[in-house]
């Protein structure tokens, strides 16, 4: 049986003692023993915040590379599990489900932008563009959570016959929406917010390839943007 | 056998003081309140002990958006208008291309290559 710190041992092996690993494994509490495929999407955010705070503080060296080996196994086990109960025998790689990060309070910011990172590493982006990817989102995340309260950041890979051609944001809220009046200050960038700069937005435009707002006054805020991998 | 580790995330970020300059090595999510924090006891700090410049390591960021670059401007400004200097040092080369591409600047801090350059410069003012 997988389990949670078996997988993540095996990754940490070399890089951090295994007395401080013993240790990371402790705060974990229970959800270390869980064999991943039973871990919820919940767990799986909690084991990530968690370890990555930790990874961060022992492995100084290459700590992105292992955090991004960690959420691999955590979630291409997960991945791999439902493709097998879906009973998918054909010869075309299985679609990882689209996922639906619930973005509620500051530190959501920072598990959607690993989750983000992690994600564009895992369908071959270069490391620039994961960078990106990562800082887009968490430019939506922080808009989410400074002027709306809660939403959500869903993340899906995009594919042709050919295989993966980049990678999909939704961000959604309900929201109070925005006005076109501070829109148009927005996209001329003359807006000034309390919290930010006023400028996530137009930060997330020039990043992406694919830009789309749909805001209505009231009822909430979507943006949706599309990464291609440079090929 | 219990061993203080990851210690919490909430915590203040230590502020290390190097001959006379403050150095704090950003490892966190920079949150608001955190941020905030970080501004006020640096301001304490460089005023106590006279601090000719206040360093910023943020090598362990991968990630910098327009918030956290507003909030490192913002500290940049308030140690300026102490009559310091401060420095970021670090930043990754894809996190300083992404915020090229983003059209955001980092202009009141210095920023150097290093600990090391960052303390040089520093000394030479």
């Amino acid at each position: 049986m997988k389990t949670v710190e078996k997988e993540v041992g095996a990754i940490l092996a070399g890089t951090i003692s295994s007395i401080t690993q013993r240790s990371i494994f402790n705060r974990l509490g229970g959800l270390a023993t869980t064999p991943i495929q039973q871990l919820t999407p919940a767990d799986r955010a909690t084991i990530l915040s968690e370890l990555e705070n930790s990874v961060r503080l022992f492995a100084r060296s290459n700590s992105s590379q292992l955090i991004a080996s960690i959420t691999k196994a955590l979630s291409a086990e997960a991945g791999a599990m439902a493709g097998a109960a879906g009973g998918g025998g054909g010869g075309a790689p299985t679609m990882a489900a689209p996922r639906k990060l619930p973005i509620e309070q500051e530190k959501d910011i920072a598990t959607a932008r690993l989750e983000a990172w992690s994600e564009a590493v895992r369908i071959g982006l270069s490391k620039f563009a994961s960078v990106k990817v990562a800082t887009a989102v968490s430019e939506l995340a922080r808009n989410i959570v400074f002027y709306a309260g809660n939403g959500t950041v869903e993340l899906r890979s995009l594919k042709d016959d050919r295989g993966v051609i980049g990678l999909q944001i939704i961000a959604t809220d309900q929201g109070p929406g925005i006005p076109a009046a501070k829109l148009d200050e927005i996209w001329a960038g003359t807006y000034k917010s309390q919290r930010g700069m006023g400028k996530g937005l137009v930060a997330v435009k020039k990043l992406v390839d694919e830009f789309q707002l749909d805001t209505r006054p009231g009822i909430g805020t979507t943006v949706t943007c599309i990464f291609r991998g440079e090929r | 056998m219990d061993l203080v580790i990851g210690a919490p995330v909430e915590q203040d970020l230590p502020i290390i003081q190097i001959r006379n300059c403050l150095l704090v090595s950003i490892q966190t999510e920079l949150h608001d309140r955190l941020a905030l924090d970080l501004q006020a006891s640096l301001m304490e700090r460089v005023r106590n002990v006279n601090a000719r410049g206040v360093i910023l390591d943020v090598s362990a960021v991968e990630v910098i958006d327009s918030y956290i670059t507003r909030i490192l401007n913002d500290i940049g400004k308030s140690v300026r208008f102490m009559g310091a200097e401060c420095y970021i040092v670090g930043i990754r080369p894809a996190v300083a291309m992404t915020l090229i591409e983003m059209g955001v600047e980092l202009d009141s801090v210095n920023t150097a290559l290093s600990l090391d350059l960052a303390l040089e410069r520093l000394e030479l003012l």
